[in-house]
């Protein structure tokens, strides 16, 4: 029987995960936190939902050592981080790194808490051509500087917690999700598919894995249930190459050469506000890249099976662009 | 993009054989869900560039294949030719006789140099008929999951050796023997003989590396001479009975086996050389 907190638990997966929780019949409590005043979701008997600023260290000590304590929470999911590409600065970096940081210190001098779940993402392994295709846990980190702050603080936060590893009382596992292709996740290639024409670089036709969220909250349930540690790769049941992820999504592809869809994709931005940047994902647009999921079936027993409807994401992610 | 799709359909059903097409059917491709394993290969593609090869297969090099049932039937392999050439065409058409003549049939994985990838098309095309980029992580995954993976263990020097050493080989990188023996996959060593004389090079540009190449070959002909292809394979060399997995971590074992299949590479290519009848015969 366990007590779970799950942060970041308004977000698309931090709900279904939440839910999925409250459901489980091996699960007692679900302590959801988020920024949000009210919580979004259906209420649930075993759910309680406190709004939080997780970079106010008072705060979250007071959430810990109090309601955590009194509802015996056991588990400790930690999912919270900005969608969006565009904040960034101090304020951003102590919701990425330092609350991380501080719930990663807090949990390991708490009395019930005994373990303690990372929800990263596949963001922060580098892709290169010379790199390998298939991408194992121990995959070169992107620690490129020009890659945006939420990208670099990721990979930092994803680091401070596998640093601790095997040094901690708790059990720490780092789960390094696929990209989470939903709208209103953060992910780029949703916003990517957003428009009704997608530019890509002409002479790649990179491979794109992406996992739904049934698939992510399921890997999350698992990893809530076992005791093993480390860094696990979750993939997804989606792997094909962009052209075809665009097709699927609805949309019509064009490609034009590499530099020309840098310049494109600036534009964009800046006049439509949209997220995407060519920047971030200039080589996993021309190599791809895809995990290998060895030890997520090893470790947790994960398998994905279920696919992502590209044309629902698509058309959500920008209202009004439907084919 | 999809024209490129459809045009690739157009020549598939235009120029690939028949039966070729049939065999392909009945090759095992892990389909991730979309039509492409989890590294890009599709029946489609696969098709497509059995279509764009097969003048070069059958017309232009008129391969003569020998030896193809000591390929396994199944499980994880690798086959380990000699290189040369100026250009790679003899991964291409190694690639082409196995899917051609394996049976059952299988597609294999040929491991491709690591500055590949960085050409543009290039290695689109590649991947969809099944090539892999040749690093340890990539290889080692493909045979874990069962499939055939073919590696020119000489590399780049194999292929750029002087025209008065043809088809002496080069040391052979102890890599494909590590992975073979962790891996418990057979060896099938393969000669491969034409390629020597099917393109010489007239003089190359050592300082170009664009994508990452190596250097610039400039060829002395405008297209390669229309030499006959030759490819034996010889009995697969099983490590299994004679090395458990974790002996891949002894560099003198790995070493040891590298140079015995490059021994038996040698051999096959030589018996190959006496008994071929002219380079164009």
């Amino acid at each position: 029987m366990t007590g779970v907190l799950v942060t970041g638990a308004t977000t698309p997966f931090g709900l279904a995960l939440t839910h999925a929780l409250a459901a489980a019949p091996d699960v007692t409590q679900v302590l959801a936190v988020a920024r949000e005043t009210q919580w979004p979701g259906a209420s649930e008997r075993k759910l309680t939902y406190i709004s939080l600023d997780l970079t106010r260290e008072r705060d979250v000590r007071d959430l810990l050592f109090g309601q955590a304590r009194e509802l015996g929470i056991e588990v400790v999911v930690h999912s919270a981080h900005h969608r969006s590409l565009r904040v960034h600065g101090p304020r951003a970096h102590a919701l990425h790194v330092d609350a991380t940081r501080q719930i990663l210190e807090l949990v390991e001098r708490h009395p019930s808490i005994r373990r303690f779940v990372y929800a990263s993402s596949s963001e922060v392994y580098r892709r290169g051509a010379g790199l390998p295709s298939v991408i194992g846990e121990g995959h070169p980190i992107e620690l490129s500087p020009e890659m945006p702050q939420k990208l670099r603080d990721r990979v930092e936060a994803d680091l401070t917690v596998c640093a601790r590893s095997g040094l901690s009382r708790c059990s720490l596992m780092v789960l390094r999700f696929a990209e989470l292709l939903a709208a209103d996740s953060g992910s780029q290639l949703a916003d990517y598919l957003g428009s009704l024409v997608c530019v890509r670089a002409l002479g790649f036709d990179p491979m794109i894995e992406v996992v739904s969220i049934e698939d992510a909250v399921r890997a999350t349930l698992a990893a809530v249930a076992s005791s093993a540690q480390g860094v696990v790769n979750i993939p997804g049941a989606d792997v094909l190459p962009l052209s075809s992820a665009i097709e699927a999504a609805g949309r019509t592809a064009i490609a034009v050469p590499e530099p020309a869809v840098e310049l494109l994709y600036a534009a964009r931005a800046l006049r439509r506000g949209y997220e995407f940047t060519w920047r971030m994902n200039r080589w996993r647009f021309r190599w791809g890249g895809v995990l290998d999921g060895t030890r997520a079936h090893e470790v947790l027993g994960y398998v994905p099976r279920a696919r992502v409807d590209f044309r629902a994401v698509a058309q959500a992610a920008h209202p009004g662009t439907s084919t | 993009m999809r024209l490129g799709v459809y045009a690739a359909r157009a020549l598939a059903r235009a120029l690939a054989p028949e039966d070729v097409r049939e065999r392909l059917s009945r090759a095992r491709i892990a389909d991730a869900g979309h039509g492409y394993d989890r590294l890009g290969l599709s029946r489609e593609g696969a098709l497509a560039a059995i279509a764009g090869t097969s003048f070069l297969y059958e017309r232009w090099f008129r391969v003569r294949s020998s030896g193809i049932e000591h390929v396994p039937r199944e499980g994880p392999a690798i086959l380990a030719p000699n290189h040369s050439g100026t250009l790679p065409l003899d991964g291409v058409m190694l690639w082409a006789d196995v899917v051609r003549h394996g049976d059952p049939p299988r597609v294999p994985r040929i491991a491709v140099d690591l500055f590949v990838p960085r050409l543009p098309l290039v290695f689109t095309a590649f991947a969809r008929s099944g090539a892999i980029g040749g690093d340890r992580t990539t290889v080692s995954r493909v045979l874990a999951d069962g499939e055939l993976v073919g590696i020119f263990p000489e590399g780049v020097p194999g292929i750029a050796k002087p025209r008065s050493e043809r088809y002496k080989l080069r040391p052979f990188r102890p890599g494909h023997a590590e992975l073979a023996i962790r891996h418990g996959a057979p060896i099938v060593p393969v000669a491969i003989v034409g390629a020597e004389e099917q393109w010489p090079e007239l003089a190359r540009i050592e300082s170009f590396h664009a994508f990452g190449a190596p250097y610039l070959p400039i060829p002395a002909t405008p297209f390669p001479l229309p030499v006959r292809y030759h490819i034996r394979y010889g009995p697969a060399m099983d490590p299994r009975p004679r090395f458990s997995a974790d002996a891949a971590d002894e560099p003198a074992i790995a070493r040891g086996l590298a140079e015995e299949v490059r021994q038996a590479v040698q051999g096959l290519v030589d018996a190959t050389l006496r008994e071929r009848d002219g380079v164009f015969g």
